[in-house]
């Protein structure tokens, strides 16, 4: 009878009509989906979130060396001659004659969360002036940068966020001196608004670190800088240092936690859309169940089989995918730009927001279509199946 | 037969029905019982510190160093009865990405803070007596096959060695247990002469003085007076109880214990959906039957003790398959998720807690179709065909 | 002298409310139901036959006017007390049987059981009695699925003597079943009422149930025209 296409849109208009006719049950799986999907999207953000604090603030024009074999910036150990050497290296980008080395200090020092009271890790990094012209993107938003030889510090966006007493004109005891917060630095919401600054020799001397630092960072040249730098770097036994582009650097670490992240997100996601399949799979069976007199008919009447099985499997893909989007909404309404902050590899916090992005919602929708799909193929083949005799009639 | 056998053959009644019910329910209860169990061995580290225990680290950080006399300076506070310290050595065996909780320490003061750790006497005496002897944890042995006389090799990415020589050699001397910490037991000693004999700097400097009271109601007094001593040095300390120390590390981490909450409640919200809807229906199902058993003599009351009965029966079995299935994941995960990780077991606590959970699902999702039963009018129920 | 009573219906109205309209089923209804009776009701549709029985077996109720049992009132019972003087004193009979498909039958059989305080031989030794009764001791452990309309039927009636009450009301007994079955049927009926001395109702399109009852009442509109049959 007909075209089959006819048929199939006939009928799966049919079967998502009626879904108001079991309005409660659909929408325990329309809610059940919705929740998987709102989870597996939190944690994605997360994660994304998490992953581009870090990576985005590496630059592809800036070497970073650090002792070889550390994996982060705190566990290195960089001393006064090996900068000196680094500084007379090919590759690297000089601006009247004084080369863009800038040898840093990495210390840890404690802030009091705002949200929770309780004491936070604060990385507090000694550099000097030439090191903020290394990060391209960063920009005094209030006060003023510290000048160099004194107890000044500047504090990123976040820390101010995030942590008391960092607000612009309050001294704190940091190590066993008091500092002045100068200055508060934006840099578009990367892992570098988490920091704060002060002059590296001033760091140093109250840290008790003299002729130590723990990176060297280095505008390169040129586009192809790297690699002469590099080989210079190697064949010099007195500089056991490994080199990378801030980018590279930045995008392992990221990448890091971002698996770690990952990694708990879909199993648990898997797990919870297990339920939802089982919800699925109920609403769906029971529709078939209640609707078998119409079904019956409709077949008596000369629908093809391929069409009904289509029309059931059409409303459970309805279901699943209107669940996906309301999933979505939610997550992004509630988490979209939430701030939070946790332990990085360096021991410190680093406050990150939470990314909701096109491409995690779809993989996200995937996951419910993938739901509705195995929620609707079982069912759609019983109603396919559905003997004609005996349904018409009461049941 | 008898009422409760009719309760549980309404279950039967359709069973694939009742198989995806117990499903949606068992994943929700497998849930609860793995994040519950993982948040539990999260935040055990600040409960299982031992009561008379405190820890000494540098008032900045504990990232940065103290003097190495300071334990002896220690010592001499009154009521501390014993004081030993460690140092991170950041080691590694042959993947840089997998840390190992690697100490170097003073032995003979550590096994005296730490009285709980077991081995035999001869291991104990070789780890004491060789310099580059190393005590691992069992956890940590079993994972990586080592046995006591084995020779290995192990990285530093913090330290290097004055010979310019890439790894440290050890001889594995004894394997450990710790009756009282299972998360002790992921732990690798070093001996803290050998570490200041061979790395290039940090000799003469610890992270951490850790330190026994004479009991454990001196501990505020003890922790204020051993960082009095050292006030306006210029390695001032702070002092705290093993498990605060702890939990201030935990809880930068993150909120561990909203996340979890969340996502089980979530679970929860989405199957006390899924279930109680699909008890209604049943109900509705039934409806002619209902007023037939009132018709014999049934009261309402008892019809709704029976569909209350039913959905408990449903919560229930499926808890305990839930929690069944956590408990196997829960023991496989303690195998390989070093650190806390090793401290994940199911509870009693979880597991009742559980099951409590699963009384009130039962009720919450047989609440309505119940009431609905019990007030079903016999002769509209009945009805005409 | 007269039999003793077992049913009074006194001056009984029964209304509705549908939408709008108010409809009424019985306005000022009498009957009298002696004990030992087996009477057929007969009516066309709509004619309030089903609402007589249900108000009889007190599952619904009358909007004004008295039910009296063995002379006492019934229409001013409590929803307990009802339940209870239903197990203690009605069977219900109905078309479709109403079986419970996840019981077998000895199991339907001993529902109404469940609510005495009878021990588990006891309950045991009257099903099996009853399931005598009806001639289906042999299919005791057979789900109502596994059996024929007529044996279902009878499982029914088995399930409604059980705990021997005094009366028995059908609707429509017969009215699912083939000639020969549904004449089985009665004949069990007939058995009960002359050698148990059950009191029996039945409702009934069926013009053929009249061979077995007693007497047979017309229903139209809700008022009653009686033919007294040959038995």
């Amino acid at each position: 009878m007909g075209r089959p296409f006819r048929q199939i849109a006939a009928i799966a208009s049919m079967n998502i009509r009626s879904i108001p006719q079991r309005l409660w049950m659909s929408l325990s799986t329309v809610v059940a989906i919705a929740l998987v999907v709102a989870v597996l999207l939190a944690f994605l953000a997360m994660g994304n979130g998490f992953r581009q604090a870090q990576s985005s603030a590496g630059a592809e024009d800036i070497a970073i060396l650090l002792r070889d074999g550390a994996q982060t910036e705190i566990n290195s150990a960089v001393s006064r001659d090996q900068r000196d050497i680094v500084e007379e290296a090919p590759g690297i980008a000089r601006e009247a004659g004084v080369p863009l080395v800038s040898a840093e200090l990495y210390v840890i020092v404690d802030g009091i969360s705002r949200s929770t009271g309780l004491r936070a890790n604060l990385p507090l990094r000694g550099l000097p002036l030439v090191g903020v012209a290394l990060r391209h993107n960063v920009r005094i938003a209030e006060g003023r940068m510290f000048r160099p030889g004194t107890n000044e510090i500047v504090a990123g966006r976040s820390v101010t966020r995030e942590f008391s007493g960092f607000d612009i004109g309050k001294t704190l005891r940091l190590g066993t001196s008091v500092w002045t917060v100068v200055g508060i630095f934006e840099d578009g919401g990367t892992v570098r608004e988490s920091e704060l600054w002060g002059d590296v020799g001033v760091v140093q001397s109250v840290f008790k670190r003299e002729n130590f630092f723990q990176t060297i960072r280095a505008r390169l040249a040129g586009p192809n800088a790297l690699a002469p730098l590099k080989a210079y770097v190697d064949a010099d036994p007195r500089l056991k240092l490994a080199v990378e582009s801030e980018a590279e650097f930045f995008a392992a670490q990221a990448k890091q936690s971002s698996d770690l992240i990952q990694k708990l997100g879909w199993p648990l996601a898997i797990i919870m859309a297990i339920g939802a399949l089982a919800g699925a799979l109920n609403t769906m069976y029971s529709s078939v169940a209640s609707r078998g007199t119409e079904i019956a008919t409709l077949r008596a009447i000369g629908f093809g089989r391929i069409p009904t099985f289509v029309g059931t499997l059409a409303e459970a893909l309805t279901l699943a995918v209107i669940g996906g989007i309301v999933g979505i909404i939610a997550a992004t309404a509630l988490f979209q730009g939430y701030t939070a902050s946790t332990l990085s590899a360096n021991f410190t916090q680093v406050v990150f927001k939470f990314q909701v992005t096109p491409a995690l919602c779809v993989s996200a929708l995937v996951l419910a279509v993938v739901v509705g799909t195995i929620g609707g193929v079982f069912p759609a083949f019983r109603a396919a199946r559905l003997p004609i005799v005996g349904m018409l009639g009461d049941q | 037969m008898n009422q409760a056998l009719l309760v549980a053959k309404n279950l039967s009644r359709r069973k694939l029905r009742t198989a995806l019910m117990l499903v949606a329910i068992l994943i929700a209860f497998f849930l609860y019982g793995g994040l519950a169990s993982f948040n539990r061995a999260f935040y055990a580290s600040e409960n299982s510190a031992a009561a008379d225990r405190l820890v000494t680290v540098n008032r900045i950080n504990f990232t940065m160093p103290l003097p190495v006399n300071y334990a002896a300076q220690i010592a001499q506070v009154a009521g501390v009865k014993a004081v030993t310290y460690q140092s991170w050595f950041g080691g590694y065996y042959q993947d840089p990405r997998a840390p190992l909780f690697m100490f170097a320490v003073e032995p003979a003061s550590y096994f005296e803070v730490y009285p709980a750790i077991r081995m035999p006497p001869e291991q104990r005496r070789a780890f004491l007596s060789n310099r580059t002897a190393l005590a691992v944890g069992k956890t940590t042995a079993d994972k990586y096959h080592w046995k006591v006389g084995d020779h290995v090799p192990i990285f530093s990415n913090i330290y290097s060695r004055k010979d310019d020589a890439k790894a440290w050699d050890f001889d594995i001397a004894a394997i450990f247990t710790d009756p009282d910490d299972s998360a002790r037991e992921s732990i690798v000693l070093m001996r803290h002469d050998y570490f200041d004999e061979m790395a290039t700097f940090g000799r003469d400097q610890i992270n951490m003085a850790i330190l026994l009271t004479d009991t454990a109601a001196h501990v505020d007094a003890v922790a204020k007076a051993v960082d009095a001593r050292f006030a306006n040095s210029e390695f001032e300390t702070q002092t705290d109880t093993a498990a605060a120390f702890n939990r201030a590390f935990t809880a930068q981490l993150g909120n561990i214990a909203l996340i979890v909450t969340l996502v089980v409640a979530t679970a929860f919200a989405a199957i006390l959906m899924i279930v109680g809807n699909t008890m209604m229906m049943a109900v509705r199902e039934r409806t002619r039957e209902i007023g037939v058993l009132k018709t014999l003599g049934f009261r309402n009351s008892t019809i709704l003790q029976q569909i209350l009965a039913e959905s408990l029966l449903l919560a229930l079995v499926g808890a305990l398959l839930g929690l069944g299935l956590a408990t196997g994941a829960v023991q496989a995960a303690s195998r390989n998720i070093a650190g806390f990780g090793s401290n994940m077991r199911m509870s009693a606590p979880v597991f009742l807690g559980g099951l409590g959970w699963a009384v009130l699902l039962g009720l919450a999702t047989g609440a309505i179709p119940a009431w609905t039963a019990m007030r079903l009018q016999i002769a509209r129920s009945l009805g005409r065909r | 002298m007269t039999d003793p009573l077992s049913f009074q219906l006194r001056h009984v109205t029964k209304r509705f409310v549908k939408g709008k309209e108010t409809i009424s089923i019985f306005d000022g209804l009498d009957l009298d139901i002696p004990a030992g009776d087996f009477v057929a009701i007969m009516g066309p549709s709509g004619s309030g036959k089903t609402t007589l029985l249900n108000l009889l077996g007190g599952i619904d109720h009358v909007t004004s006017g008295e039910i009296l049992f063995d002379a006492r009132r019934v229409d001013t019972l409590t929803e307990n007390q009802l339940s209870a003087w239903r197990a203690a004193n009605v069977g219900f009979i109905f078309q479709f049987y109403n079986l419970m498909p996840v019981l077998t039958a000895a199991q339907n059989v001993e529902l109404p059981l469940l609510l005495t305080n009878l021990g588990r031989k006891a309950r045991r030794a009257n099903v099996a009695t009853a399931l005598e009764l009806v001639g289906l001791s042999d299919r005791a452990g057979h789900y109502p699925r596994e059996m024929s309309g007529g044996q279902q039927q009878r499982v029914a009636i088995a399930r409604a003597i059980v705990s021997d009450p005094q009366v028995l009301l059908c609707d429509e007994p017969t009215g699912d079943l083939d000639r020969t079955t549904a004449d089985e049927v009665l004949g069990i009926l007939q058995l009960l009422n002359r050698e148990h001395k059950k009191t029996i109702v039945v409702v009934t399109h069926d013009p053929e149930v009249t061979r077995f009852t007693k007497r047979t009442l017309h229903l139209n509109k809700g008022v009653f025209v009686e033919r007294t049959s040959l038995s």
